[in-house]
C-alpha cells in the first residue's frame, strides 16, 4: 500500500493554482488559541472566503456540479484540503457542521425539489447552518428526543430545547432531528427538518462550557441552548418522510462517528511539545535528558501516529470505495482516547505551565492550555466513547450473528468529504 | 497454491509440536519448497529478490498459524547479516544455501546479562594462530535447535563485536532448548571453540552492530508482521468465541464487558498493523523518518500481540488456557517475542533519540 500522496502533473497545476488564489484571497484572521474569541469582523471575513470558495467551486469540492458543489475527484478535493490547512483552515472554512452532515443527508434522502432549494445554498456558501440533536434530556439516547412537531396544514410547528448547538455568531439554517409522532413506536416517530433560524419563537442562549473547541478554523467556539416556542416552518422543510427520522440519522451519524475529520489534519501540538522540550532546561539541565519526559513524549508521538494512521486508512479505503464499517468509530475512539494520554505527556513536560493562560507565562499563546481543557472536552461530541464501543461492536457482530450494515452515504462522501 | 496452515501446519499440528509429539523439522521441507527462505535474498543468489514488504506478507501469514520454525531466524536475520554486512565471497558461499534450506542459520546475540544493545556483548573472541577462540555462553537464543549454523555476536580483542559464523558441529558448541513458557529458546555454551579467521563476518571491515542495527530496521518489521498476523488470528478466534458460546441464555459477546475485549483486541490489532505497515512503505522507499516508524511499529506491535493475547484470555476464560483450542500458542508466543530483537522500552529509547531528544 502506498501512503505517499504523489501528485501527477494535471494535480500539480491544480494544487499551484489553488495555491496562488488562497495567497490573493484568505484574510488576516488571529491565531486564536480559545475559538471564542473570533470577532464578529473575522467570521464575516471567513464567509466572505467561503463564498468566494463555493463560487468556485471549492467550499464543497466533492459535491456534485448540478447544486453548487465542485465535482471535484478525491485527488484535487484532497489538495484544496491540503492547501487550507497550511492556513488552519479547512472546507468550509467556518464551523459548518450542519451543512456537512445536513447536506449529506438531503443528497440521499431529499427530494429534487429540496436538493435544489437547499444544497446550492449551502454548496456556495450562502448560509451557515448547524445540527440539532442533543437535549437536556436525550444525548447518546437520540432516539429519545422530546422536542416535538405536529403537522399544521401546510405548516409544522415545533416546541422543545436543543442544547450544545452551534457555535458563536449565529446561523441561517439549523438542521434538527425532533418527534413527530408522540404516540409512534421509537425509532418510527422521529423526522428531520432545515429550519430558518429568523423563525419567530426561536431563543438562542449561549452556554457557559469548559471550552468548546473542534476542527481548526472550524471550530465553533461556542455551544447555546436554542429554545423552540411553537416555531412554524414549511412542510417541504421536513427531509425524508415525515416519521422516517430515523433512517435519515444513520446517514448523519454514519459520518459523525468518525467520517468527518481531514486525512490531511496534523498534529501541531506534537511538534509544539518536542520543540519545547528540546528547548527547555529544568534544574540547569536540558528536559530532555530527564527520561520520564523522554518517555511522555514518546508516548505522545506513538499515540499520534496511531490516530493519524487509523484515519489515512479510513480515508484511503474510502478512496478505493471500499465501504467502512467499525473501522470510522475505531479511529474516533482512538482520538478522543489518546488526546487524554496526549494531554497528560504535556502536563508532565511542561508542569503547570501548561495550565496557564495569563500572557506572561502561558505557552505558545495559550493554545497549550485550550490543548489541556480541549482533551476533556472532544471526549463527549459526536458520541462517547462507550457509544463509539457500541458501534464497532455491532460492526464487527461481536455475540451477534450477523454485521449491522453501515447508514448510507451519498456517493460524493464515500468518496470523498 | 500450497496453503500452509490446512497442508502442514494445521492447528492439531501446531498444537502437538507445542506439545513435543511432533517437530518442527518433520514439516520443515515442505515450508522450505515454497521458497519463503530466500524471499529477501536477491535472485543472483537463488532467492527471489522481494521487497521487504512482499516478505511482511508472507509472514503475516505465517503468525497467523503462529508457524514456528528458524524461518525468521535463518531468511530473514542471516540473510540480511550477510546482505548488509558479508563479504562477497561470504554472500556467495552461504546465501544460495539459505535460500535452499542447506543450511539454517540462528542468531546469536545476548547473553545472562540480558540486553539489547552493544554493551552486553562480552562473549570474547581471542586470536589464536589462524582461529579465533570462543567461549561464554549464549542465552535465549531463538532456534538454536533447529540450526546447522550460527552467527555468534562476541567480543574482539580490538573492542569491537565481530560477528561470527559458526558450524554447530565445530567441536565446543553444545545448544539445548530452554523449557518454560516460551517458543524456541536455547541456551548455546562455547567452549575451546575454534573457527578460521574467515569466519568474521565482512572480515571485521566494520563493528558487528554496527551491521545488526541495519538489519534491526529491516527485519524488526518482518517480526512486526508476524505478531500482526498473531493477534489477527486471535481477534477471529474471539470474534467467533463472543457469537458462540452462550451464557446466561445469550451469546456472551452480548454483555458489553465482555465486548469491551474484543474492541481492545481489534484496537490493538490495528494499531499494530497500520504502523508496522506504514513503516515497510517507509524502509522500502528510503523515506527520511523510516528509522523512527520502524522504532513506532516495534513497539506497537509488540505491546500490541502482549496485551491482545490478555484480552482473548478474558473472552475465553477457561477454554483459553487449553492447550488444545490453541489460544496459548500466541500467548506464548507473544511473550517470548516481546523482548526479541529488542523489548518495547529499548525501541522508546531509540525512538526518543530518532525524535532528537
Amino acid at each position: 500500500m502506498d501512503f505517499d500522496l504523489e501528485w501527477t502533473a494535471e494535480q500539480r497545476a491544480f494544487q499551484a493554482e489553488v495555491r496562488a488564489w488562497l495567497e490573493q484571497h484568505v484574510p488576516e484572521i488571529s491565531d486564536h488559541a480559545d475559538p471564542a474569541d473570533l470577532t464578529a469582523e473575522e467570521y464575516s471575513h471567513q464567509r466572505k472566503l467561503g463564498r468566494e470558495l463555493g463560487e468556485k467551486g471549492w467550499l464543497y469540492p466533492a459535491m456534485p456540479v448540478e447544486y453548487g458543489g465542485g465535482g471535484l475527484d478525491l485527488g484535487m478535493a484532497m489538495i484544496i484540503e491540503e492547501e487550507l490547512d497550511r492556513y488552519h483552515l479547512a472546507t468550509p472554512p467556518y464551523y459548518d457542521t450542519g451543512g456537512r452532515l445536513g447536506s449529506a443527508s438531503i443528497m440521499v434522502w431529499g427530494t429534487d425539489e429540496q436538493k435544489e432549494f437547499f444544497l446550492p445554498k449551502i454548496f456556495k456558501g450562502a448560509v451557515r447552518t448547524w445540527q440539532l440533536l442533543s437535549e437536556p434530556e436525550s444525548g447518546s439516547d437520540l432516539a429519545s428526543v422530546s422536542t416535538a412537531a405536529y403537522r399544521d396544514g401546510d405548516e409544522y410547528v415545533i416546541s422543545g430545547t436543543k442544547i450544545f448547538v452551534g457555535s458563536n455568531h449565529g446561523a441561517e439554517y439549523s438542521w434538527m432531528i425532533v418527534k413527530t409522532d408522540p404516540e409512534g413506536n421509537r425509532h418510527e416517530n422521529l423526522s428531520w427538518f432545515m429550519v430558518p433560524m429568523d423563525s419567530p419563537g426561536i431563543t438562542v442562549e449561549p452556554m457557559d462550557l469548559l471550552l468548546v473547541g473542534g476542527e481548526r478554523g472550524a471550530a465553533s467556539g461556542v455551544k447555546n441552548t436554542v429554545y423552540f416556542d411553537s416555531v412554524r416552518l414549511p412542510a417541504f422543510n421536513l427531509v425524508g418522510g415525515e416519521n422516517n427520522g430515523w433512517q435519515v440519522a444513520s446517514t448523519h451519524l454514519e459520518i459523525e462517528h468518525g467520517l468527518l475529520r481531514s486525512a490531511v489534519r496534523s498534529d501541531e501540538m506534537l511538534d509544539l511539545v518536542l520543540d519545547y522540550a528540546r528547548e527547555t532546561t529544568r534544574g540547569g539541565r536540558p528536559l530532555t535528558e530527564d527520561l520520564d519526559v523522554q518517555n511522555a513524549l514518546v508516548e505522545f508521538y506513538i499515540q499520534s501516529q496511531v490516530t493519524r494512521l487509523l484515519h489515512f486508512r479510513n480515508f484511503a479505503y474510502r478512496a478505493q470505495g471500499r465501504q467502512l464499517t467499525y473501522e470510522g468509530p475505531q479511529a474516533y475512539l482512538h482520538q478522543k482516547r489518546s488526546a487524554l494520554v496526549k494531554a497528560k505527556a504535556v502536563l508532565e513536560v511542561m508542569g503547570p505551565r501548561a495550565l496557564v493562560s495569563d500572557p506572561e507565562w502561558a505557552v505558545a499563546g495559550g493554545h497549550v492550555e485550550v490543548h489541556q481543557r480541549a482533551s476533556i472536552v472532544e471526549q463527549h461530541p459526536g458520541g462517547t466513547a462507550e457509544i463509539q464501543r457500541v458501534i464497532i461492536a455491532r460492526r464487527l457482530a461481536i455475540g451477534r450473528d450477523q454485521r449491522e450494515e453501515p447508514g448510507q452515504l451519498p456517493s460524493t462522501v464515500q468518496e470523498g468529504q | 497454491m500450497y496453503d500452509l496452515r490446512e497442508r502442514d501446519f494445521t492447528k492439531e499440528t501446531l498444537v502437538a509440536i507445542d506439545a513435543g509429539r511432533e517437530s518442527v523439522a518433520g514439516r520443515w521441507p515442505n515450508l522450505v519448497s515454497v521458497g519463503i527462505l530466500g524471499s529477501l535474498i536477491p535472485e543472483e543468489y537463488g532467492g527471489a529478490g522481494g521487497s521487504l514488504t512482499d516478505t511482511a506478507v508472507i509472514y503475516e501469514e505465517l503468525g497467523r498459524g503462529p508457524v514456528p520454525g528458524p524461518h525468521l531466524s535463518s531468511g530473514v536475520l542471516a540473510a540480511l547479516v550477510l546482505l548488509e554486512g558479508g563479504t562477497s565471497e561470504q554472500q556467495r558461499a552461504l546465501l544460495p544455501e539459505i535460500a535452499s534450506g542447506e543450511r539454517t542459520f540462528a542468531l546469536a546475540v545476548t547473553e545472562e546479562d540480558y540486553g539489547w544493545g552493544p554493551e552486553f556483548i562480552r562473549c570474547p573472541a581471542r586470536v589464536t594462530g589462524a582461529d579465533f577462540a570462543v567461549s561464554g555462553t549464549k542465552l535465549y537464543v531463538h532456534d538454536a535447535t533447529e540450526a546447522t549454523d550460527l552467527i555468534v555476536a562476541a567480543r574482539l580483542e580490538n573492542g569491537s563485536v565481530g560477528l561470527l559464523l559458526v558450524d554447530v558441529r565445530t567441536g565446543g558448541v553444545a545448544i539445548r532448548a530452554l523449557p518454560g513458557f516460551a517458543t524456541s529458546l536455547c541456551e548455546v555454551s562455547l567452549s575451546g571453540l575454534r573457527v578460521p579467521r574467515s569466519a568474521l563476518v565482512g572480515g571485521g571491515a566494520e563493528d558487528g552492530w554496527a551491521v545488526l542495527e541495519r538489519v534491526l530496521l529491516k527485519a524488526q518489521l518482518v517480526l512486526s508482521a508476524y505478531q500482526v498476523g498473531g493477534l489477527s488470528e486471535v481477534f477471529d478466534l474471539s470474534l467467533a468465541y463472543s457469537q458462540t458460546r452462550r451464557q446466561f441464555g445469550q451469546a456472551i459477546g452480548r454483555f458489553q464487558r465482555v465486548q469491551d475485549h474484543v474492541i481492545d483486541i481489534v484496537n490493538h490489532l490495528d494499531a499494530a498493523r497500520w504502523t508496522t505497515y506504514e513503516a515497510l512503505w517507509k524502509v522500502d522507499t528510503g523515506q527520511q523518518d523510516a528509522v523512527a516508524a520502524m522504532h513506532t511499529a516495534a513497539v506497537v506491535a509488540s505491546e500490541a500481540y502482549y496485551y491482545g493475547c490478555n484480552s482473548a484470555h478474558d473472552v475465553h476464560a477457561g477454554l483459553g488456557i487449553v492447550r488444545e483450542y490453541g489460544l496459548t500458542l500466541h500467548t506464548k508466543l507473544s511473550r517470548t517475542l516481546y523482548h526479541y530483537l529488542g523489548s518495547p522500552r529499548y525501541h522508546r529509547k531509540q525512538l526518543a533519540q530518532a525524535l532528537g531528544l
